[in-house]
Parts: structure tokens; sequence; C-alpha cells
């Protein structure tokens, strides 16, 4: 009974995924349902999008530390899942030179992203406890050169991933339903990871890293933790888009899609899992719609040239204008919630059955 | 549940030995000692850029020092980490507040708790606590960052509470804060190192809290110490006296 109560308290106090998820999963469904082949591409990329959107919003959103090094790793688990899904004929097709011991390597689709997944973690731990070390500007540059370094590996190492060139091959597994399951199940992720004693570290560090060491916060400690599961969600990611587009390049993931998932957490709110949701949601479809205006325009010829990069650039000058007027975001660092915050406290207090100290009381008269 | 009890150290001294600072040509601090036993309230004073707040920043990790030794009772912390100094025991606030301002009070002051390995229940527990001793329970749902500013101080202290650490070092606690404001902060600081076991040493320029509250002083002058003893003491001091006041009304 007292668990039972604990537990509906806890969730009356924690609606937020809850609620972010319920319409998500009322348009998958309805998507699903009724819509056609177009429509269930786009809604299954927004869901993907929203892997990778949420996977970047644990460590930037809570760190404060700007990551370019996202997309790397959603390379990394992309190539690494699709080396472990693919039949040993695609390989000898697509990947002549493939190590022999990768050859007959033959896996489900699941263990596959785990394994990509788990393969951006280990670089992401592996690099992750001396780049921690850094903060503000020296920080990102670093990132930014990790993002380099990574898609430069990717260009060049051509035995796994045919090198500059189209990797094709890979079997579409990625449909709406696991996009959406993986997508909603994220929120969650990243909502909860919030509210952990990790999470919560991380984001006192985020607000100011000299206070947090004072009360005992290791913070390097704390930023790898996130990092390192920024890059799994990352990787996993990348895994599911994979599986999805079925061929592709390096050059996919590189500065056009580091841009791409930028925004949309930027847009919708860096601080919040909220934000990134609604980011996610508004950045998808408002650039669906953007390059459907772009088509049509240059379909009924309305310009003399082709109208190229429309899109990109009305985002971009969204983005400078939201960075301008509100730059936590559209959201910020607010939670969608369906009790207020005072409820929250309230809620608090009600937990301990402990009077007031007596001498406090005292000590407000003397 | 994880055990999350205070002070691993359980010292009875924070012992500050011969401490030497120097920026570049500058000597911060010049071969200072000191000693805070639990239980006390220590004040550290002195006139403006005489090395209290390097002493503080030293001692917590924070400034590398270049020669000198630090304990915790026995355990050394002579140029560790921050983060490790507090997890022995000590606890600090800062000259300039430094609140987690996207946080909510309740978080701000819970997540000390945390640090020192307590389940977010338990801290919560803790946290409440400490924002009922310092009187904040009408803003635990409030972010950080919205809060009046004689309130961020508080939120600082209940945050150090909230650690538990054996000693607690704040650097001008009264800073900006009225006579009003500040005769409250007294009456609130004044039982707890009793009822906590703690050390306190409190840096600050308001003379009337420092007399009043202070068991002991403890006088800085260009990183020298110049005086020790209790309130009554230290005020006769010719160097002291000299310092705050001037030469002349030292010598008459």
């Amino acid at each position: 009974m007292k668990t039972q109560n604990a537990i509906l308290l806890w969730l009356k106090s924690h609606t937020t995924p809850f609620l972010l998820s319920i319409p998500l999963l009322l348009l998958a469904v309805l998507v699903q349902a009724f819509g056609g082949t177009l429509l269930i591409r786009i809604v299954t990329v927004l869901f993907i999008n929203l892997v990778m959107v949420l996977g970047l919003q644990v460590f930037m959103g809570n760190s404060g530390i700007l990551n370019f090094a996202h997309i790397g790793f959603m390379g990394i688990g992309a190539y690494t899942s699709v080396l472990f899904s693919m039949t040993p004929q695609a390989k000898a097709a697509t990947l002549p030179d493939l190590y022999p011991f990768l050859r007959p390597i033959h896996l489900p689709f699941l263990p596959s992203l785990l394994i990509g997944a788990l393969a951006a973690a280990l670089v992401a731990a592996l690099v992750g406890y001396a780049l921690m070390r850094l903060s503000d500007a020296a920080a990102v540059i670093t990132l930014f050169a990790l993002l380099v370094i990574i898609h430069t590996i990717l260009v060049h190492w051509s035995i796994v991933t045919n090198g500059p060139r189209t990797l094709f091959g890979v079997d579409n597994y990625t449909t709406l339903g696991i996009s959406a399951f993986f997508g909603i199940l994220i929120i969650f992720i990243a909502y909860l990871f919030k509210e952990t004693p990790v999470g919560l570290k991380l984001r006192a560090s985020r607000d100011d890293r000299y206070a947090a060491a004072s009360i005992g916060i290791n913070v390097v400690q704390v930023r790898w933790a996130g990092f390192v599961l920024s890059a799994f969600l990352a990787g996993f990611g990348g895994g599911l888009w994979a599986h999805f587009i079925t061929s592709f390049s390096p050059y996919a993931f590189y500065l056009t899609e580091t841009f791409s998932i930028l925004s949309m957490l930027v847009i919708g709110g860096t601080g919040s899992v909220s934000g990134a949701v609604v980011g996610t949601v508004v950045v998808t479809f408002l650039r669906e719609a953007l390059r459907a205006i772009e088509n049509s325009a240059n379909i009924a010829g309305l310009f003399q040239n082709n109208l190229v990069g429309f899109t990109e650039v009305f985002l971009s000058i969204l983005l400078i204008l939201i960075l301008i007027y509100r730059p936590s975001g559209i959201l910020g660092s607010r939670e969608i919630r369906l009790t207020s915050e005072d409820l929250r406290s309230v809620t608090a207090s009600s937990q301990t059955d402990r009077p007031v100290p007596s001498s406090t009381k005292e000590g407000k008269h003397v | 549940m994880k055990d999350c009890e205070s002070g691993n150290s359980h010292a009875d001294h924070l012992i500050v030995e011969r401490v030497t600072k120097n920026f570049a040509g500058l000597r911060a601090l010049d071969s200072v000692s000191l000693n805070l036993k639990r239980g006390e309230i220590l004040g550290l004073i002195g006139p403006n850029g005489s090395g209290k707040t390097t002493l503080i920043n030293v001692i917590t990790g924070l400034l590398p020092l270049d020669s000198g030794r630090v304990f915790i009772g026995e355990v050394e912390i002579t140029n560790k980490p921050p983060y490790e100094i507090a997890r022995a025991g000590l606890g600090r606030t800062f000259q300039t507040i430094r609140l987690f301002r996207e946080l909510t009070v309740m978080e701000n002051v819970e997540v000390a708790a945390v640090s020192r390995g307590c389940s977010r229940k338990e801290a919560k527990r803790r946290a409440l606590q400490a924002i009922e001793e310092l009187g904040l329970e009408g803003w635990v749902g409030r972010l950080a960052g919205e809060l009046p500013y004689g309130l961020e101080r508080r939120v600082e202290i209940a945050r150090a509470f909230a650690l538990q650490p054996d000693f607690l070092l704040l650097d001008e606690p009264a800073a900006g804060l009225n006579e009003e404001e500040s005769d409250e902060l007294l009456n609130m600081l004044a039982p707890i190192p009793q009822r906590k076991g703690l050390g306190l040493l409190i840096v600050d320029h308001d003379m009337r809290l420092i007399m009043r509250l202070c068991h002991r002083l403890h006088v800085l002058s260009y990183g020298k110490t110049i005086g020790e003893g209790t309130p009554e003491e230290v005020r006769r001091i010719p160097q002291v006296i000299e310092a705050y006041l001037g030469k002349r009304a030292a010598g008459g």
C-alpha cells in the first residue's frame, strides 16, 4: 500500500515523459493506419531524429557543453551496426577487402544496433576522460576536432566503410513502429537521467563548476558519464538511421547533419527534454514543408534559376532569430508538466514526518 | 540504501600549517597557521587584500599552495582536488555567490547530500532540514536564479549544511545584507556549531556580526598573521588597531 502510494506520488510529480510521448504515440499510430508512404517515411525520420536530439540533450543540456562530436558517434554506430547485420553475401559485394573475421558474422537487427551503440560509447569512454577536463570554448573546439577526426577515419578506413563511396546492401529493418518505440523509450531515458544522482550533479556542474566541486562533485566524472550515455544513444540512433536509409557514405555524418540536429535542440530548448522533443517535431515538419515549397516553386518555374538551399537558409535564419530573442529556446529549461513546481515541493515536504527542529524556531525570535 | 554518513574523518581540528602562497611577485599568504576546532566559530578578519579569501581558496583546493600543509584531523588535504577536500568533510561558501541558478532551491541543497552518496529520498530529507534551518521553507520550488539577493546567501549556506561537513568556511556571508538581514543571519548561525558539532570559520567585514558571533578571531594583514585570540584580546593588539585605524590611533 505504502509503495503504491509512493509510486503514485512519483508519477504525479513526473508527468513530463508521459505528456510528451502520448501525442507522439498517437501520431505514430494514426500515420501507420492512414498515412501514405511519404508521410510514413517523414514520421519514421522524425523518431530517428528524436533519438539523436535527445541523445544530444542528455550531454549538452545537462552539462552545458556544446557537443559537435555527436554526429561522429552516430556514424560510428551506423557503420558498426551494419557490419554486424549485413549478410555475408552483401558484405562480399560492397566491402570486398573486409577483415576475414568480420565476413561471416551475421546478427539479427537488435543485437547489431546494441553493438553499434556500445562501439560509440566505447570510443566516447576512451577519449572522454581527457576531453571532459575542458570547459567552455576549449571543450567546444576539441569536440569539433573530434568530429573531424571521426569523419576522416570513416572516409579513409575503406576496408570497413567503403571509403568515401556509398555503402550499400544494408537491409531495411527500421520501420515506423521500431523507430517510434525507441524514440519514445528515449524520452523516458533522457528524462530519468536528469533525475538520477549523476544527472542532478551534472546539471549542478553546468550551472557552476566551482560550486559543484565545493560540495564534493567530481565534475570530470559526471560529465564523462553523461558523455558516454549520450554517445551510446547517438550510436543507437545511427544504427536505426542506417537500417532505414540502407545506403550511405561518411558524408552523411558530418556538418550538414550536425547543423540539423543541433538546430532542433537549440530551437526547442537545450535545457529540457520537453524542449528537445518540441524542437525535433517543429523543425522536422518545418523542414518538410519548406522542402515542399522549394520543390513546387522549382517545378512551377517561379524563378529564373532553380531555388537551391531555401530550406537551409530559412532554418539558419530561424536559428539566429531564436538565439537573439529566446537564447534558451522555445521552452528553455522548463519541462512540460501537469503539476506545478509548487505542488512538487509540497509533495516533497509531506514525505518527511519529522517536526521542525524547535531550535530553528527559537533562533528566529532571539 | 547507500550509506551517506557525514564527514568521514570525524576529526576534531582543521589544521593549517605555515601556508604560503605567491601570486607572481606578490606574497599573498606568508606562513599563515591556524587551527579550527569543532563546535567553535573562528572569525578571520583583516583589511582588504590581506589574504582572507586566498586562504580559504588555498584550504579548499581551489588554488594550489606554494608551501605549508593542511590537515583535517590526521588526514592531509594539501593540494588535493576541491571535490576530494569537500568529501573529506570541508564545506565552503563563496564571496561572490555561486548557486546552481537553473536548479530549484530544493535541488540546489539536495545535490550536496546526493554528492555524499545519499539516495534522492534521503537527500530530500536532509535538504529539507537544512532549508528549515535557514528559513527557506517557502522557496523550495523556486529556481535559485529567481531569488532575492538576501535569500541567495542563505541557499548557499543551506547547501553547505546539506553536505554535512565537519568544518565550514563562510566567505563574507553578510556581504550586501542590510542590518536586519544580517541580524537574522547571525541568529541562524550562532547555535549551529554547537548543535551540529561543526567548526565554523567566518570571513566578514561586518565587525558587529563578527564580534557578536565569533569565539576567537584571527587577524591577517598583507598575508601575515598579526593577531589571534578572543574578540576582546584582539581588540587590544596594537598591530590590529594600526591595521584597522592607522598608525596614529595605535600610538595614542
